[in-house]
């Protein structure tokens, strides 16, 4: 007789037989395989008529899940063709565009245990309370430090990740929200662990620079619905504007930002390097290990970069903004925490950063949430996922080149409330190297500024 | 274990190392300054320790070095937060200030703002202002330091750096000279697959069960816990292959104490010991019988396949080694299982199975009764084992001699020992003798410790005679000449082997004097 069994993170086939999917293990005598091919894998024996014994599924207890998610048209339209799929497939939509609603509801259809995975425990919280809400049931939660399986169940990629070897045969249907997270070298591990069978990903900002966005129809199906900001703006999200506003360096942070500079240019003009691709710079970036001037050099671009991304002139700028701006609500971004907490002292700002303790964070954004407070400046940690409805003015003082990050925070704005005009501005210190990261942060979006 | 971008290594051809930090003068003498940082600021901002420390990297040295140890000194330290709980609440008064009066977008609506708070709380401005972040890192109050020497620093460094480089590994392997039983417990507890083999020595190498799908740096976190144990005997070797992310190229990786001994950590021996009351009983009890079988606890793994048993004793006599196994709790299921990997073993083991241990009904003990599986209810029972020994080296006996007589062997030298000729095809001596006793080589004459080629022996006999007769007394030194001139090498294993006995008057071989024995 063919026995299957689940064996931290891998399939052991025992039995006189082997299948198109597994490898010889000498170092147990039997044929293991990927837990991801735990479908193909039973499809195989029933087609070729043998009888096998599965011991690989091991769920949590089942629950009767309530169904109070209405789809709209586009929504529905995503779920149809991810069903026509084999249930199973990304779906690309812009933040904003309810995606959590079309993961619940194929929840709801497939009535089966489920493995929610997110990036942030902010976005875990959130999960949380939409599945009481709209299927009427607890969701377990793994990460954070909490440890609990149910039907439903919310856990961080890193959770997911870390655990595959006893969590692996727990679920048969994953959701991967932010699947582009997916795609590293590590966490897609999480995709060849799992047994599951039925997998969603979904995303806003399905490429990923360093291309490999190409592992993901492996291991969660092919990307089967997509639609950007551009074709759901106005309709289903709210309309935005966007700015850019250029201020220039204070005297003082001009010389030290020429001076800078004249080290990193000097050094790479004496060494003839030039830095003009991503692979460039991360060849620097090694040799920065071995040759001391290099770093020196590499510390000196650092430094000068640090002036301009922080520079007094936009903390003056945003203050007359900010004045501008007074009955938005409002979401400050920057690069670095050291701005979040200048900001935060100097306009009395609540702050969320990954050193803010818990209870405070989930305060502040409840807060403003009610409308309690109307601003918050931020660094990365809200870029991803969290729910605020209403907020519709973004000041970008600081960020890195990425489309991603872009598109991250302006989904923050996005989300459609009645008669709601977003604006998200972006300040950028003039003639510095912030210029072309900026420019190359809005390559992609469908818009120029 | 570092922070991955502190891992400093040398890589050169697909070799790779880390750059360990040699017990050097200069380097003891930083270390003892950075030690001295943290010794003396205790009560002080940690953002003055990063000052203070980030000056010493500037002076020159590598900063991943310089990182790396206060790395591991902020984990001997005890920070206090002056008062989290308040931070907190008095942010949480300034922001609602804020929320009602609006953002003060300058500097007079925001001291308003902090003065109102300050008064409400009722201290002055400043303090608010100071208070505002107590809680961040940086603000961390150094309360306590638990220091140690350069040396120790040092050490722990190196052995952290070598941990943080296995992490990128994809398969370690290894061989020690003892811990074994903690080291398999790990590996299995850690969820690691192992596949041990004998190659000079011992060997185990380790990855995980995906590894076979691909080269993954899964399980190099898991792998690289089981270092500190390794290291800390007597002699090991430790190799890995690394995957090195940089250039996503495969390295050899290699330790071995001989060499690297003193610049890592050892970590104290364990504590847990993995003798019950009955083994320690047992094994007390079996030494008082003064046997000719030598106890040994935690003996070297016996190889069964590519799978391992690692007995809890092992006796030995003579080249005859049986082990044994004391099982705890127990299923029929379970005991089937140990039978079943014991049959894969090339060697004689015990298991002793206590009847009151078992974890179910025991109606159908009896077909599972099998050989090599002692019950008892209680105290081990000594005589059954015993019995089991002497048959042991009884059947091992005859098998040897067995082996010796169908030896297809001509012997052609002037003089063969038992003892030798028995290390070379490796059974007891004993067994040579027996069985060259059955069945004695045509041209050899047996004495007590050996043989010896007739031909030969006439000579020597003849040639001694002569000697003693014309002298009278015969000295050693002449008795060598004579019988090296036969070509035989070890002259005074001859001896006795012809039944000569040296008879000796001082210690200069000129004076000493042969006898028939």
């Amino acid at each position: 007789m063919i026995h299957l069994s689940f064996d931290k993170g891998t399939l052991l086939l025992r039995g006189e037989v082997g299948t198109p999917y597994g490898k010889w293990d000498p170092r147990v005598g039997c044929y293991r395989i990927k837990g991801l091919h735990y479908r193909d894998v039973l499809s195989y024996f029933e087609e070729s008529g043998l009888p096998y014994r599965d011991e690989v599924p091991n769920p949590p207890p089942s629950e009767t899940l309530k169904d109070n998610v209405k789809l709209r048209t586009y929504q529905n339209e995503a779920l149809t063709r991810w069903q026509h799929a084999g249930n199973r497939g990304t779906l690309v939509l812009p933040t904003a565009a309810g995606k959590t609603y079309i993961a619940l509801k194929a929840i709801n259809l497939l009535k089966t245990q489920t493995l929610i995975v997110v990036p942030t425990l902010d976005l875990l919280d959130q999960w949380r309370k939409r599945v009481t809400d709209c299927l009427g049931v607890e969701a377990g939660v793994v990460g954070g430090g909490d440890f609990e399986l149910r039907m439903i169940t919310v856990s961080t990629y890193d959770s997911a990740y870390l655990q595959a070897e006893v969590l692996g045969n727990r679920f048969m249907f994953l959701v991967f929200d932010e699947v582009h997270h997916l795609a590293s070298q590590s966490y897609m591990l999480i995709g060849e662990m799992y047994v599951a069978p039925y997998r969603m990903g979904l995303t806003a900002t399905y490429e990923r620079d360093d291309q490999r966005h190409a592992v993901l129809p492996n291991i969660v199906g092919d990307l089967v619905y997509a639609a950007n900001v551009e074709e759901l703006a106005g309709e289903h999200l709210s309309p935005y504007t966007h700015e850019k506003i250029y201020v220039e360096l204070t005297p003082e942070e001009q010389l030290l930002y020429d001076d800078e500079m004249r080290v990193f240019s000097g050094y790479l003009k004496e060494k003839g390097i030039v830095l003009k691709s991503v692979v460039d710079f991360h060849r620097f970036i090694m040799l920065t290990g071995r040759d001391k001037r290099a770093r020196e050099a590499l510390l000196a671009r650092n430094r000068a970069l640090k002036v301009a991304l922080n520079s007094e002139a936009k903390l003056n700028l945003l203050a007359r903004q900010l004045a501008l701006h007074r009955n938005e609500k409002t979401l400050v971004f920057t690069l670095h925490n050291d701005l979040v907490y200048k900001i935060s002292r100097r306009f009395l700002m609540p702050a969320v950063t990954y050193q803010t303790p818990k209870a405070e964070r989930r305060e502040i954004l409840e807060n403003f949430r009610t409308g309690d407070y109307r601003a918050i400046v931020t660094s990365q940690v809200l870029d991803e996922g969290v729910d605020v409805p209403d907020a519709s003015v973004g000041f970008m003082l600081s960020g890195t080149g990425s489309t991603r990050e872009y598109v991250q925070r302006l989904g923050r704005l996005l989300r459609k409330v009645q008669g709601k005009q977003a604006k998200l501005v972006e300040i950028v210190s003039k003639e510095t190297m912030e210029v072309r990261m900026s420019r190359r942060r809005i390559r992609k979006t469908g818009r120029e500024a | 274990m570092l922070p991955s971008e502190l891992l400093a290594v040398w890589k050169r051809k697909g070799v790779i190392w880390p750059r360990y930090a040699q017990l050097s003068e200069d380097n003891l003498r930083v270390v003892q300054d950075l030690i001295e940082i943290y010794r003396d600021h205790v009560g002080e901002k940690k953002s003055v320790l990063n000052k203070l420390t980030g000056e010493i990297e500037d002076v020159g040295y590598d900063y991943r070095f310089i990182r790396g140890l206060s790395y591991l000194l902020d984990r001997r330290c005890r920070f206090r937060c002056s008062d989290a709980l308040a931070a907190v609440d008095l942010r949480r008064k300034i922001y609602q200030k804020a929320a009602e009066a609006g953002l003060p977008t300058t500097p007079e609506q925001r001291q308003q703002i902090i003065e109102a708070v300050a008064s409400e709380v009722k201290v002055n401005a400043e303090t608010v202002d100071e208070f505002f972040y107590a809680d961040l890192d940086t603000e961390l109050v150094l309360e306590e330091f638990n220091p140690l020497s350069p040396v120790e620093l040092i050490q722990e460094y190196n052995l952290s750096l070598t941990q943080t480089l296995l992490f990128e590994s994809t398969e370690v392997r290894f061989t020690s000279s003892g811990n074994w039983q903690r080291l398999f417990y790990s590996l299995k507890r850690l969820g690691l697959i192992y596949e041990a083999s004998e190659d000079r020595g011992f060997w185990v190498k380790v990855d995980g069960p995906a590894s076979l799908f691909k080269l993954m740096r899964r399980y190099g976190t898991s792998m690289a816990k089981l270092l500190p144990v390794i290291v800390s005997n007597q002699t090991w070797t430790v190799e890995a292959k690394i995957l090195w992310k940089y250039t996503n190229e495969v390295c050899d990786f290699k330790i071995e104490s001989w060499k690297h001994q003193a610049l890592l950590k050892k970590s104290e021996p364990t504590t847990q010991s993995f003798d019950s009351a009955v083994e320690e009983d047992f094994a007390a009890r079996f030494q008082a019988l003064k046997s000719e079988w030598v106890l040994r606890r935690e003996p070297q793994p016996v190889l069964a396949g590519t799978r391992v048993i690692i007995p809890d004793f092992s006796l030995e006599r003579d080249g005859v080694t049986v082990y044994v196994e004391i099982v705890g709790f127990w299923t029929v299921e379970y005991l089937l299982r140990k039978i079943e990997k014991l049959k894969k073993v090339d060697a004689d083991m015990l298991v002793l199975v206590d009847k009151n241990l078992a974890c179910e009904k025991l109606a159908d003990l009896g077909k599972h009764a099998r050989l090599n599986v002692i019950y008892y209810q209680g105290k081990i029972p000594l005589v059954p084992i015993l019995h089991h020994l002497e048959q042991a080296f009884r059947e091992v006996k005859i098998k040897q001699v067995t082996l010796v007589k169908d030896l297809p062997v001509v012997f052609t030298e002037p003089v063969v020992s038992y003892e030798e000729f028995a290390a070379r095809i490796g059974v007891s001596s004993e067994a040579v003798k027996a069985a060259l006793g059955e069945k004695p080589p045509q041209d050899y004459l047996l004495m007590v410790n050996g043989m010896v080629r007739k031909d030969v022996l006439e000579q020597i006999h003849k040639k001694m005679e002569e000697q003693m007769n014309q002298k009278g007394k015969f000295h050693l030194a002449d008795a060598v000449r004579t019988i090296e001139a036969e070509g035989v090498e070890n002259a005074t294993g001859a001896l006795e082997i012809l039944g000569y006995r040296v008879i000796w008057h001082g210690i200069n071989s000129e004076e000493a004097e042969v006898v028939k024995a």
